[in-house]
């Protein structure tokens, strides 16, 4: 459904320097899944998100739509005719809504924007959809800083999928939430994609929802992806050394296993995306490093017998 | 082992222009030196509050302690002057918080920072406070310590800050360290790190530590003790091994189910458990229970009395504030962790 | 809840009303939030129906009640502020004169001693007015003339008499007319004996109130008495002067409609310019900060330069190229300076605000619905800008009250006769220590309406800024 090819996404800073937010990424979503996309900060999944909908410009590489390329830089009328296919969810719940909107002119503004139906259509469709999230007709007239955290990212959610998309990005819409409220907008966001069909992109850094929700996890590291596959697999039998190191790390409420494990630590931090190291990004902290790594970058290979892939010299 | 933090039935009330907000309601819970008490719970259940209040670090007016006590290593801190409380901050007390950026002044270099709290409160010379301001950075796993201590806060990284704001809350050798939310902002590999750095200090220095925080994970992680935070109160407390596996209130249950499980491999179709609404509004707090209008198992009685700790297990410490732990209520609730009647009182 | 008993009935499921997720609390937007927090701001509040009353005053009165900032009073020059007067028309002819016969053989003698220790039976002959005051005495022999003095305060001894106002030419003649303009207040005459050997010892005092009249000529002349002039018959009659209420001016000009009208001139300047560099300003800054990158700093560094520029050289400039001599109006180039030099700062402002705000989730949200770059625009980032615009204008329209002010001040505004506050004061520093009322008023009036926007303004960012955290 969804083809990514080379995707690069370069800034220019200020001092000439170049950050690689985005440096090189290919990658294929199928119809009907929910394709999670996990990395620290600094990983560039949201950026590879927003240039996936146009809000970045692509520096490099290719990006397919159900076939069709879609280009290099937006304009009005290219958002126009792509968002009703392509839209995104944002993930602070409180800057996402225009605060001097009802929630009535933000659900309906895509519409509206689109051209779509007359005044009283939209309102019923708004209505129809604030009862899908939960939330009640009476809500229509209100503005969004009336709503709590949760309640709003569920209007955000609507807004996205009114004008009935088929490829959502769903930029880390979780991790300005509550763990309770959490659920709610995890659970809603499941439910939609089974009754609409939709493929989602869900970026988030919390692992072990993204094993919970997503069909397929893919792992980056600074700028590139690191690996790839099945959710459970990567979740249960990470390949790459930085996956297990990001799994080893995420924490499970759980005192008993928690509190006893030994913890292996990963050293360092992730390095600055403007001076990219040679070699394998993650040589500098991977404690099974060899001196090919150093040198050569590994390339996203197919493991042999699986559909996953992985960047590691380990592996193949 | 003794108690380095005691309070008691702590309530603090803020006066906005919207009304009295009951932040925190009758909250007490006891610290030992050498064990780590863990508050949990969601923004604005009153947890930040209780620890800032108690380091008197909330701004009166509009803040206002309406009863209570703290006792520090035997010494009551509440309504001390500003003065006596920055001493206590800076040597009983090491505090770390969510965004060290804003803890530090970013126009002066950390290791002088860290110096300035030494000569301070230890009374130290400049070179002998700058020599420890290196060793303390050293210890707390920063590399090339020496060179980084001459460097400005926007230099460090936010894993290094939180490492640099540990350090100087080492600086006074505290008999207590106040965490705030140390790892929120941090990534995953690197939570781990100032995580296993935080315990590793405590093990040495039998240092007694409470940390406030919303993720499960990080409690599950790092405490002894447990406290859950609603709505201002504490609903339940216990030791971690309680909490998390013989959970006494519907909420903690809740926060529980709400979390993906990895402990079943392949069950991939157990659903989450949301729990419906949101916290209530504390300008006017519900009458009964806090919790009463999410709660699926909600009685009569929860909705009009509020309710007092019960005692759910005496030598363990574990109390739950729920009516469903009374002797006289059906107790049909699966996964409610409940006692044999005759265990409890 | 020690001595709570619960039934088991407490214990039953509680059956939940429905909706949990409603809110209670009434819906507000954003202006309706801010106007209650405003509301509750007493200071603003106060200041904000302070604003309304000086704008009544200045525009609506002129139009209720004919006021006439021009014509002048000349019965009633720098008149105090008071209730009505009346005037007594009265015949203006100069007095003969009394000359005392009996005194004469006294005079003659060479005898240069007084005969008498005083000035005996100073009086007034007629009705002491504004017009003229007419006094007497009985002859002192030995006095060879007399001379005549004038004090408004009461004098502590022979050398201070006050204003010398002439001398008697021949010891017979015991009598003066002072004719000089009298205002209506208590004036003490003196009159000096003096002997052949210049001896001036002897001195009697009179308090005098003079009533206010006028010449009757004068009054036929400027209309006071109507079209039919019976001059026998309206001699001596009383007629009511022009009200003043808040006085007049040194021309005799009315204040309180000076003070209107003034008002106009200073809240035009004070409301317009404001408003059109605003204007100007949002859309400046907007484009600068909406299309970014190259154009936004090349704008930005043209609105440094204006900056740069200094106000008072440019208003100069300006009324050099309009051809605008000194003493000639000059509100179109203070408003014109005004407007093009005050524009940078809204637009620096509203250009960090588009700036912050094109980065907000929502506008990219709009951006991917495929919204044009004026829907954005108008529909998201203008309503989140009006805000902190209206609160720089809140606070833009008092300096620029103070500006036209200032420049009326040293008389580079406004050209006489049109008032303006500024101008007044300027008029008024003049004669601050006889007539303290004609820099005072103007100057309260700019004060106040100084200090009442910038309250407001400060009530305003309070309200909108409260908002902006209650939001979060």
């Amino acid at each position: 459904m969804l083809e990514v090819k080379g995707l690069h996404k370069h800034f220019q800073l200020n001092n000439k320097q170049i950050l690689h937010a985005v440096d090189g990424v290919s990658l294929s979503i199928k119809k009907n899944t929910i394709v999670g996309l996990v990395g620290e900060s600094g990983s560039g999944k949201s950026t590879l998100g927003k240039a996936l909908v146009g809000l970045h410009n692509k520096t490099a590489g290719e990006v397919f739509y159900c076939g069709e390329k879609l280009p290099a830089e937006y304009s009005a009328s290219d958002f126009r005719r792509f968002s009703q296919q392509i839209q995104m969810i944002f993930q602070d719940p409180y800057a996402s809504l225009n605060p001097r909107m009802t929630i009535e002119e933000i659900l309906t503004e895509p519409l509206r924007i689109q051209g779509q139906l007359n005044k009283g259509q939209r309102r019923k469709l708004a209505i129809e959809w604030l009862q899908k999230v939960n939330l009640h007709a009476s809500h229509l007239g209100r503005y969004p800083h009336e709503f709590s955290g949760g309640q709003r990212q569920r209007i955000g959610i609507a807004r996205a999928l009114i004008i009935e998309p088929d490829f959502v990005v769903c930029d880390e819409p979780i991790s300005a939430l509550d763990v309770s409220v959490q659920a709610q907008v995890v659970n809603l966001l499941g439910e939609l994609q089974k009754s609409m069909g939709l493929t989602l992109l869900f970026i988030a850094h919390d692992l072990s929802m993204v094993r919970y929700i997503s069909d397929v996890m893919v792992v980056m590291y600074l700028g590139r992806v690191v690996e790839e596959g099945a959710a459970d697999d990567v979740f249960f039998s990470p390949l790459h050394p930085y996956t297990q190191a990001l799994i080893e790390s995420n924490p499970v409420a759980d005192p008993d296993s928690e509190r006893h494990k030994q913890h292996k630590l990963i050293k360092g931090e992730v390095p600055s995306p403007v001076n990219l190291p040679s070699g394998c990004r993650f040589a500098g902290r991977c404690d099974k490093v060899m001196d090919q790594c150093l040198q050569q970058e590994p390339e996203l290979k197919p493991v042999v017998g699986s559909e996953r892939r992985v960047a590691c010299h380990l592996i193949s | 082992m003794s108690v380095a933090l005691e309070v008691q039935n702590l309530s603090v009330e803020f006066n906005t222009q919207g009304g009295r907000v009951q932040a925190v309601r009758d909250v007490s819970f006891a610290v030992n030196s050498g064990e780590t008490l863990a508050i949990v719970g969601e923004s604005g259940c009153g947890k930040s509050v209780t620890m800032m209040s108690i380091m008197g670090l909330i701004p009166m007016p509009p803040g206002k302690v309406v009863s209570g006590s703290a006792l520090l290593n035997g010494r009551n801190i509440l309504g001390l002057t500003n003065n006596a409380l920055n001493k206590i901050r800076g040597s009983e007390v090491g505090m770390i918080f969510q965004d060290p950026m804003n803890a530090l002044n970013p126009t002066m270099r950390v290791g002088d920072q860290i110096a300035e709290t030494l000569i301070i409160h230890r009374g130290m010379k400049r070179a002998e406070a700058l020599q420890q301001a290196v060793r303390l950075l050293d210890r707390t796993k920063i590399p090339e310590a020496k060179n980084r201590a001459r460097q400005y806060p926007f230099e460090f990284s936010g894993g290094m800050l939180q490492r640099a704001m540990i350090a100087m809350s080492l600086a006074c050798n505290p008999s207590i360290l106040i965490a705030d939310e140390p790892t929120t902002a941090l990534d995953v590999t690197i939570q781990n790190q100032v995580l296993e750095l935080m315990r590793e200090i405590q093990r040495e220095e039998q240092m007694a530590i409470v940390l406030i925080t919303h993720d499960l994970g990080v409690v599950a992680r790092m405490a002894d003790e447990v406290a859950v935070m609603y709505a201002g109160q504490i609903i339940e407390s216990g030791s971690a091994h309680d909490v998390f596996h013989r959970s006494a209130h519907p909420y903690t249950l809740g926060l529980k189910s709400a979390m993906p499980s990895i402990a079943d491999t392949a069950n991939k179709n157990h659903v989450l458990q949301a729990i419906a609404g949101s916290p209530p509004d504390l300008f006017s707090p519900p009458k009964g229970c806090g919790y009463c209008s999410r709660c699926p198992h909600a009685m009569n009685v929860c909705a009009t009395t509020p309710v007092d700790m019960i005692v759910i297990n005496r030598t363990e410490n574990h109390h739950s504030r729920c009516w469903l732990q009374h002797p006289q209520a059906n107790r049909p609730v699966d996964d409610l962790f409940q006692p044999a009647l005759t265990g409890s009182e | 809840m020690k001595h709570f008993i619960p039934t088991p009935n407490d214990f039953l499921p509680l059956v939940k009303a429905e909706e949990a997720e409603a809110i209670v609390r009434p819906s507000l937007s954003y202006w309706q939030d801010a106007w209650q927090r405003l509301k509750q701001n007493r200071r603003a509040l106060w200041s904000l129906y302070l604003i309304v009353a000086l704008l009544g005053f200045s525009f609506v009165l002129p139009v209720i009640v004919s006021l006439d900032p021009i014509k002048q009073d000349l019965t009633q020059l720098s008149q105090s502020p008071g209730l009505s007067r009346t005037s007594v028309i009265v015949e203006t002819l100069p007095w003969s004169g009394r000359y005392a016969e009996a005194a004469i053989s006294t005079a003659n003698t060479p005898n240069t001693e007084f005969t008498s220790m005083t000035v005996a039976d100073l009086r007034l002959v007629a009705n002491a007015h504004t017009e003229s005051v007419r006094l007497t005495w009985e002859p002192l022999a030995g006095a060879a003339y007399y001379r005549i003095y004038r004090h408004i305060l009461v004098p502590s001894g022979s050398t201070d008499l006050g204003l010398p106002l002439g001398a008697t030419e021949r010891p017979a003649q015991v009598s003066y007319e002072d004719r000089l303009k009298l205002k209506t207040t208590d004036y003490y005459y003196s009159v000096v004996a003096v002997n052949k050997a210049g001896v001036d010892s002897l001195f009697a005092t009179l308090k005098v109130s003079a009533h206010h009249a006028t010449g009757i000529n004068d009054a036929i002349s400027r209309g006071l008495l109507g079209d039919v002039i019976d001059r026998d018959n309206v001699l001596n009659t009383e007629i009511q002067l022009q009200q003043h209420i808040l006085g007049t001016d040194q021309l005799g000009r009315d204040m309180l409609s000076r003070l209107a009208y003034g008002g106009q001139t200073s809240l035009f300047i004070g409301l317009v310019a404001p408003f059109i560099f605003v204007v100007i300003g949002i859309i400046y800054g907007g484009l600068a900060g909406y299309l970014g990158g190259r154009v936004d700093e090349v704008m930005m560094r043209f609105a440094d330069f204006v900056i740069a520029l200094p106000f008072l050289l440019f208003m100069i400039l300006f009324r050099v190229a309009m051809g605008i001599g000194s003493g000639e109006s000059g509100i179109l180039p203070m408003l014109i300076a005004l407007v093009a030099l005050s524009w940078p700062s809204i637009a620096r402002l509203v250009r960090g605000q588009v700036l912050q705000l094109r980065e907000q989730p929502f506008i990219e949200a709009a951006q991917l619905m495929g919204a044009n770059s004026s829907y954005l625009i108008w529909r998201h980032m203008l309503p989140n800008v009006m805000g902190v615009v209206l609160v720089s204008l809140t606070f833009a329209i008092p300096s620029a009250i103070f500006t036209e002010a200032f420049l009326s001040f040293i008389g580079m505004g406004v050209a006489p006769p049109t008032p303006s506050w500024g101008a007044m004061c300027n008029d008024g520093v003049k004669s601050f220590l006889s007539h303290p009322h004609e820099l005072l008023l103007p100057a309260v009036l700019i004060s106040l309406t100084v200090l009442a926007f910038n309250l407001l303004g400060d009530g305003l960012r309070d309200a909108l800024d409260s908002r902006m955290k209650g939001s979060r």
